[in-house]
């Protein structure tokens, strides 16, 4: 089978004319200006099937926007071999257009001043839509969204959330193979995030397209996507599932217990009390040390339990861990 | 208000005017393109007056003296940034609201910063006005003398520009878009204030309709000063031009005080 | 071919939608065209004057500069209404907001170009009309010619102006400089040809577009014949490959990434 996108060894390397100081630096550098090379990709590598939806994850100027824009065609890569839906993507732009799709959080695709609709009649006419197949894919999509109001409405009195909703739309009207998301919950509220990533989930699968989003807030990754790529000074840290990700990194849970007694202790190898509240009781597992089943079962036999939750950490430890160099560690449990 | 506070408003009030004077050095090009544009405009208007020919009307004034009144009119003109645009990106901004507590005070930051980038292209349109009209007039004016009084006749119309491109920014309070107004401004500037060519070439009727509007302190009075060395006109034109900013200053305030009032009811 | 009928499908939706937009907001609109319409009018009055107290300038009556307005006061109306796009280009490289046109199958030029539109361009459109009206030009006879100088000064317009702008591939911001530059261009064109003299005409014709705005279509409404409309056409013809070609070579550096600082 294809592969949807195909990296081998990308390296981009940036020419940068030097910051001059003073007048006499001004005039060096409109005559012969100073540049070096900045490597914002140096030596990356991957492949994602079709249908794939993979997050694309690093700190700024990790190198996950350059990357992006080479596999979007917007940059050519300085060497290194890349495949978008088979095709070149620095030479064949043109064909490559009518098989992608983006959506860029800080830039909008829609018009301003008129209603979404009026945007996607004239992506109907960039993509170069069958009248009565674009209508009915517009249809489908306005429905699945639930933006039949709102697309109706002028594009500058709709929320951030609803305006998102409409980009969305209007980046899948062609029925892309690959669907490029850059930031696509910046700036949004938790609801509104919620709605986006299921909404791109679902549509996704329904569609078979891929996904490739970046992207700083790891909920989009764990809600979206089952892939992980992540990237740290233009170079490919992991590349993990996201589950795996967790396992492989922080090997901890924590545990939340809510009891009749007012307090409650635990001494077992591996596992740490929090500070709690009354009747509350925190509890930190060391995967490494114990099962998480025998600490339940410590728990359970040994107070009136009310409530228990069994918790991962929040993907931000993770990911700050990979970023610090943290090596994987091996997981019990 | 006493001294020490007088002294304390004067000193934000230059602190403006100075960051404005280095704003407008950045703006290089721009400023460029009115040294060039001065340029442009005194060769091609040379050359209008040498195809007109000498068949003339005007007692005493030649084609050299046109081309300095021109350097003189355009001078102050091309001086005077487009000032409404500050005040017209605030209300678009929407956070004119909190600056707007003190109207007056607000207003008089904004002709403040506009005096400074004034005063930096005064020097740059100056010296490159000076330059192509010496150049393309073949010397200075008939009597060089009159130059001198045209100085201080040239900041009268600054001020007079000023207040007016100040106001206009202030309309954007009721109508958002204050451009076409400028618009409409600046063409009756050009024509009633002899912008191009002395009121003395209009028709009768025209130079009386003219002469009743501020719009000629603001390029005839100084440009006039081309003509020959006449202190008497100077000062009638100064007196006059004095008038009109008086006026134009109350208006502002006006203005200024409505502008407040309109955004109390409006909301922010 | 097809390619060509799908372009030209494309072009006709994004005028559309661009006129859509500019009439979403009405009031701003009519305000803008009458305004600049008057604006128009009242700059005349100068020349009107100085033809009314000097009957000739060189060869040229109050009728010729009336035509000459009429001729590029609409050109270049049309163009900041149709590709009113061109005004940000240079701001649109340096941002990046070029990007998602990038993405997509159509010409980003163009879809910049077409992206905006300046009301105030159809009162300029209108007042040219007027002023061709009051230099009696305005019958059927001359419509045609009329339409082709109008066109061609508009085209040239436009792809001047996006050519100016599309050096902030190479300098980074020029936006001040491009207007700068139109602005010059609009100048020069709107004084008498005849006042020029060799070296300027020089300039004119090539540096910047003055004649294919405007002497070169105004010629054609003067003067019309195959030759002129062949003038016209060629220097409209001449400033849009200018355009593309500036254009598609700032692409090709913006697309190795060697931008002003351009980073991650």
């Amino acid at each position: 089978m294809d592969l949807a996108i195909e990296l081998d060894s990308l390296r981009k390397v940036f020419r940068v004319s030097e910051r001059t100081q003073g007048l006499a630096g001004a005039l060096r550098g409109l005559f012969a200006p100073r540049m070096r090379d900045v490597v914002a990709v140096d030596g990356v590598s991957f492949a994602i099937a079709p249908g794939e939806r993979v997050a694309f994850v690093g700190p700024n100027g990790a190198g996950k926007s350059t990357t992006l824009k080479v596999l979007s065609g917007i940059l050519r890569p300085t060497s290194g071999r890349v495949r978008v839906a088979g095709l070149e993507p620095g030479r064949d732009r043109g064909a490559l257009g009518y098989r992608i799709g983006a959506v860029f959080g800080q830039r909008s695709q829609l018009w301003l001043h008129l209603p979404a609709l009026d945007t996607f009649d004239l992506l109907a006419r960039v993509y170069e839509l069958e009248p009565a197949e674009y209508r009915a894919r517009r249809d489908e999509l306005v429905r699945a969204f639930d933006i039949a109001e709102v697309a109706q409405k002028p594009v500058r009195q709709l929320s951030l959330g609803e305006r998102m909703r409409c980009e969305l739309a209007a980046s899948l009207l062609h029925r892309p193979e690959i669907l490029f998301l850059d930031e696509p919950t910046i700036g949004l509220d938790v609801v509104a995030k919620a709605t986006i990533r299921d909404l791109v989930r679902e549509r996704c699968l329904r569609d078979g397209c891929t996904v490739l989003l970046t992207s700083h807030d790891t909920g989009d990754m764990e809600r979206v996507c089952e892939r992980v790529l992540v990237i740290h000074r233009g170079r490919l840290l992991l590349d993990r599932p996201v589950d795996a990700l967790r396992k492989s990194f922080i090997p901890r849970k924590r545990i939340s217990v809510v009891s009749e007694e007012a307090e409650l202790s635990f001494d077992l190898p591996g596992v740490v009390q929090l500070p709690s509240a009354p009747h509350r009781t925190e509890l930190e597992v060391d995967l490494r040390a114990i099962g998480v089943d025998r600490v339940v079962s410590r728990i359970v036999a040994s107070a009136r339990v009310l409530d228990l939750s069994v918790e991962d950490p929040p993907m931000e430890e993770i990911v700050t861990a990979i970023y610090a160099g943290a090596a994987p560690a091996e997981a019990t449990g | 208000m006493t001294a020490q506070r007088l002294g304390r408003v004067t000193a934000k009030y230059l602190a403006f005017a100075r960051a404005a004077g280095r704003r407008a050095r950045a703006q290089r090009w721009s400023l460029l393109g009115r040294t060039v544009f001065i340029g442009i405009v005194l060769f091609v208007f040379s050359r209008i007056w040498a195809a007109i020919g000498p068949r003339d009307g005007l007692p005493g004034i030649g084609p050299r003296d046109l081309i300095w009144y021109l350097a003189l009119t355009e001078w102050p003109v091309l001086s005077v940034p487009q000032a409404f645009l500050a005040i017209e990106a605030d209300v678009r901004s929407g956070d004119v609201a909190v600056r707007l507590v003190r109207p007056v005070a607000y207003v008089g930051a904004h002709l403040a910063e506009a005096a400074g980038e004034t005063a930096t292209r005064l020097v740059f349109v100056g010296s490159s006005a000076f330059t192509f009209a010496y150049f393309i007039a073949g010397g200075l004016p008939a009597d060089p003398r009159g130059l001198l009084l045209a100085l201080p006749l040239v900041l009268l119309a600054c001020v007079l520009l000023l207040l007016s491109v100040t106001a206009i920014g202030v309309t954007s309070f009721w109508v958002v878009d204050s451009m076409p107004f400028f618009w409409i401004w600046q063409k009756l500037m050009f024509v009633l204030g002899g912008l191009l060519f002395p009121l003395e070439l209009y028709p009768e009727w025209l130079q009386r309709v003219a002469r009743a509007t501020p719009f000629p302190y603001m390029c005839w009075g100084p440009g006039s000063m081309a003509f020959g060395f006449a202190p008497g006109r100077a000062l009638v034109n100064a007196a006059g031009g004095l008038a009109w900013a008086a006026a134009l200053a109350a208006g502002l305030v006006a203005l200024s005080r409505g502008a407040r009032a309109r955004l109390s009811v409006n909301g922010g | 071919m097809q390619r060509l009928i799908a372009n030209l499908r494309f072009a006709r939706a994004l005028v559309v939608t661009n006129l859509r937009a500019s009439l979403a907001l009405r009031a701003s609109f009519w305000l803008q065209a009458a305004f600049m319409a008057g604006n128009n009018f009242a700059f005349f009055t100068m020349w009107w004057i100085l033809f009314a107290r000097f009957k000739t300038l060189g060869s040229w009556r109050v009728d010729d500069m009336l035509t000459l307005f009429g001729v590029v006061a609409p050109g270049f109306g049309l163009a900041v209404a149709l590709a009113g796009g061109a005004r940000t280009l240079a701001r649109g490289i340096v941002d990046g907001e070029l990007d998602p046109l990038l993405v997509q199958p159509k010409s980003p030029l163009l879809h910049w170009a077409g992206s905006a539109s300046a009301a105030s361009g159809w009162g300029d459109l209108a007042s040219g009309i007027g002023m061709l009206w009051l230099a009696g030009r305005l019958d059927w006879a001359n419509a045609p010619f009329i339409a082709l100088a109008i066109a061609a000064s508009a085209v040239a317009f436009a792809a001047s102006s996006l050519a100016f702008q599309s050096l902030a591939f190479w300098l980074g911001d020029v936006e001040q400089l491009a207007l700068q530059l139109r602005d010059f261009t609009l100048n020069f064109a709107l004084y008498p040809q005849p006042l020029f003299g060799g070296a300027i005409q020089l300039l004119l014709y090539t540096l910047l577009p003055a004649a294919a705005v405007g002497f070169l279509p105004v010629a054609v409404v003067r003067a019309p014949s195959v030759w002129t409309c062949a003038g016209a056409l060629a220097g409209a013809v001449a400033w849009g490959a200018v355009a593309v070609g500036i254009f598609a070579l700032g692409l090709r550096r913006y697309e190795s990434g060697s931008r002003f600082g351009a980073r991650g």
